[in-house]
């Protein structure tokens, strides 16, 4: 079990990250990455939502009939979208009207129907809820890391705005790395996304290559034991 | 057999709406709150607090505008029941890329107290300077009005008129510009029924 686990976060994580190797929920992926903070806030929301889709996906696995399977998933992301969305909406007003147009755009991420199908509808509980948090963790990771990337290069800041998502002590760590007037205007228009994501893929490769998969027998062993 | 599918499906779906209107109930008044709260702020951007004693939130009406997008909102700021300021919010749909939406502080005579950018999508790094932390242009509207200066031309400047241009932003520029005008000119032709109008 403990060495599952590992592998379930190390799936998530890197070897088969939403973001980078299945390219899974793209549409959200680059639309709010202009900068670190929207990054982070879509990371969070799906986070919860991944998470919480597989728990009750798993829940439900041996309720749900097989022919209904896909428009049950369905209803059950779009409530848990729709749960956020007004929960931000009461709760984090500001940062709301920033990521507004994208939470509902969570329920077109596939990643989480396609967690859901492969895994969720699969496996006990407690393993659909590490795979939810590792594959959203992997997700998050990827928005922050290229939002990061695109904001830096765009506007020459990094976190600027954190304020809206964590609060006013946060407004210490908006940091200005290059000069004032700096701006590259491609970076933060839609090519900018996708060269970013390009290169972060081109990235993951190489250094998925340099290091090769760990021998799968490290893994199997308490099983074949 | 075949009815096992659709009573699973009808359930969860009973219960996916018995979630959601729980949740719809518990947030409700809070969103309406801050949704409140946020019109507020955005509103003392341009007249301070203790400039006025009304229930500004409440005290609007909408008005179809000609050159605007309708309907546009007006509250109205008074003390001790005479006009302190309408503040209007309006959206013109001739943005470069998509409507722009206006916050204008009017006096009661018709004086711009400023202008204010609610929301655009508008070219980054080009368009968008008309929001104020990333220029100071659209603080050239301040004390403007429909004839202060005397003869104003309400044109950008690269069109002959008397307000700057942003560089390489010839068409958000004038968006905004005639955005104003539009409203001032709407103003000078109903500036009782403004203030007289009861609140809706």
């Amino acid at each position: 079990m403990e060495g599952e686990t590992r592998n379930l976060w190390q799936q998530g994580l890197w070897r088969n990250n939403p973001g980078l190797v299945q390219l899974l929920g793209l549409c959200p992926l680059l639309a709010v990455t202009g900068t670190a903070v929207n990054g982070l806030g879509l990371g969070l929301a799906t986070i919860f939502v991944l998470a919480s889709s597989n728990l009750v996906v798993s829940m439900l696995r041996g309720f749900i009939a097989p022919e209904v399977r896909i428009p049950a998933f369905v209803l059950i992301i779009a409530s848990l979208v729709t749960v956020v969305d007004l929960v931000m909406q009461a709760w984090f007003f500001t940062l709301s009207t920033t990521l507004g147009i994208f939470i509902p755009l969570i329920v077109t991420n596939c990643t989480i129907l396609a967690r859901a199908e492969a895994f969720a509808s699969r496996n006990p509980v407690p393993k659909a809820l590490v795979d939810g948090l590792a594959q959203g963790l992997g997700f998050a990771a990827v928005l922050v890391i290229l939002g990061a990337l695109r904001e830096v290069i765009g506007h020459g800041t990094l976190m600027a705005d954190a304020h809206l998502l964590l609060g006013d002590w946060a407004r210490m760590l908006e940091v200005r790395l290059l000069p004032g007037e700096w701006g590259l205007l491609l970076a933060i228009l839609p090519p900018g996304a996708f060269i970013g994501l390009g290169l972060l893929v081109a990235a993951h490769r190489r250094l998925s290559a340099a290091r090769p998969e760990p021998a799968r027998s490290t893994n199997q062993v308490p099983q074949t034991a | 057999m075949a009815i096992k599918p659709v009573v699973t499906l009808a359930l969860i779906g009973i219960v996916a709406a018995a979630v959601l209107a729980a949740v719809n109930l518990a947030t409700r008044d809070r969103i309406e709150l801050e949704q409140r709260r946020q019109v507020l702020q955005t509103l003392n951007q341009l007249v301070p607090t203790e400039s006025y004693d009304n229930e500004l939130v409440s005290d609007r009406i909408s008005a179809w505008i000609a050159g605007l997008r309708p309907p546009s909102t007006l509250y109205r700021a008074r003390s001790r029941g005479e006009p302190v300021a309408l503040l209007a919010e309006i959206t013109t749909a001739n943005g470069y890329s998509g409507p722009i939406s206006l916050l204008v502080g009017l006096r009661p005579d018709g004086e711009i107290i400023g202008v204010r950018v609610l929301g655009h999508r508008e070219t980054p790094g080009l368009g968008d300077r008309i929001e104020r932390r990333r220029s100071d242009w659209i603080e050239q509207f301040n004390g403007t009005g429909p004839d202060r200066p005397p003869g104003a031309d309400w044109r950008s400047s690269r069109r002959g008129g008397e307000f700057d241009t942003l560089s390489s932003a010839t068409i958000t520029s004038e968006a905004v510009i005639q955005a104003v005008r539009s409203l001032l000119d709407w103003y000078a032709a109903n500036r009782d029924q403004a203030f007289a109008t009861a609140a809706e």
